[in-house]
C-alpha cells in the first residue's frame, strides 16, 4: 500500500554514527515543516503503535523539547535540546530517553531539494563507541538488509535511482 | 560466528514487536505467569503465548512449567541493557521515517 517514494540506506560513518537516507515524494518546505512543527509532530514521531504527545517543543538553537510516547509497552518519554535550526536545510538536536539517562544521541537532519521532492538524510551520532559498536552487533546489519529489502519492494513500480 | 548470526537474527525479528519488546521489559524486573504478562497489554493469553514463542526461540525469554503455571523470565540470550536500547532506537526511527512518508503522502493528496 505504501506509495511513498522512498530510498532508505543505512551506513556506519565515522566513529560512531549511523546514517539513514530517504527520498520522500514532497518539498522541501513541507518535509522540514514536519519536523518542527508540534501539530504535526504526533502525527509521525514514535512508532507505529504509540501515541505521542508533544510536551515542550521550542524550536531554536539551545531550545528544548520532550515528547511522550504511550503505547503498549507504556509511557515512555524523551527529551533534547536543539542545537541547530536552518530552515528547510538542517535540523540539529540531541535526543535522550529519560528511562536511560546519560545515553545521549545527536541526531541531524538535513533537507536536500530535488525539484519537488526531498531526500532526508538524518545522521545519529551515538554517545559512546561502546552504544554504536553494541548496535552493530546486534541488528544494525539485519536492519539494513531489511531496509533495502524494503527499498527493492517500495521501487519495484518507480524509476528511483 | 554462523550460530552467532542466526541468533542476532532471530534476536533481531523478535524485538521488531512493541509488545515483545514489553514482555522483555516487563521480565526485566523479574519472572512473571503468562497471564500477569498478559494483562497489563489488554491481549488474550493465546495471543500473549505466540509473542513468548518467538522470544523463546530467540532463547530472549524461557519458561517454567511449575504445576499448572507457567512462569517467564530472561533466557540466556541477553541482549543487555544499552544494545536493547539502541535496537529499540533503530527500530523507532525505521517507524518515525515511515510514518513520516505517509504524513507526506496524506499531505500532498489535500493539497492536490
Amino acid at each position: 500500500m505504501t506509495q511513498q517514494q522512498a530510498q532508505n540506506h543505512v551506513a556506519a560513518e565515522g566513529d560512531r554514527e549511523i546514517v539513514t537516507e530517504r527520498v520522500f515524494d514532497a518539498p522541501r518546505e513541507l518535509v522540514f515543516r514536519a519536523f518542527v512543527d508540534p501539530e504535526l509532530i504526533p502525527q509521525w514521531w514514535g512508532r507505529r503503535a504509540d501515541t505521542t504527545t508533544v510536551d515542550k517543543m521550542d524550536v531554536r538553537v539551545g531550545g528544548d523539547w520532550r515528547f511522550v510516547t504511550e503505547g503498549p509497552d507504556g509511557t515512555h518519554a524523551f527529551r533534547g535540546t536543539y542545537r541547530a535550526v536552518d530552515p528547510p536545510e538542517r535540523l540539529e538536536q540531541t535526543f535522550e530517553w529519560e528511562g536511560m539517562p546519560g545515553h545521549v544521541v545527536v541526531e541531524t537532519a538535513t533537507f536536500e531539494d530535488l525539484g519537488g521532492r526531498t531526500k532526508v538524510t538524518t545522521r545519529s551520532l551515538f554517545h559512546t563507541t561502546e552504544e554504536r559498536d553494541g548496535m552493530l552487533s546486534s541488528g544494525m546489519e539485519i536492519g539494513l538488509a531489511e531496509s533495502y529489502e524494503k527499498l527493492d519492494e517500495l521501487l519495484a513500480g518507480g524509476s528511483e535511482d | 560466528m554462523v550460530q552467532y548470526q542466526e541468533q542476532l537474527d532471530q534476536a533481531f525479528a523478535a524485538l521488531a514487536d512493541p509488545t515483545r519488546r514489553g514482555i522483555l521489559e516487563r521480565l526485566g524486573r523479574g519472572r512473571a505467569t503468562i497471564s500477569e504478562l498478559a494483562e497489563p497489554f489488554g491481549i488474550s493469553l493465546t495471543g500473549l503465548k505466540k509473542h513468548v514463542q518467538v522470544l523463546e526461540d530467540a532463547d530472549l525469554v524461557r519458561t517454567e512449567k511449575v504445576g499448572r503455571t507457567r512462569w517467564c523470565s530472561l533466557g540466556p540470550q541477553d541482549l543487555g541493557e544499552v544494545q536493547r536500547w539502541i535496537v529499540g532506537y533503530r527500530l523507532m526511527l525505521d517507524e518515525r521515517l515511515d510514518r513520516l512518508g505517509e504524513l507526506l503522502e496524506r499531505t500532498e493528496g489535500e493539497n492536490a
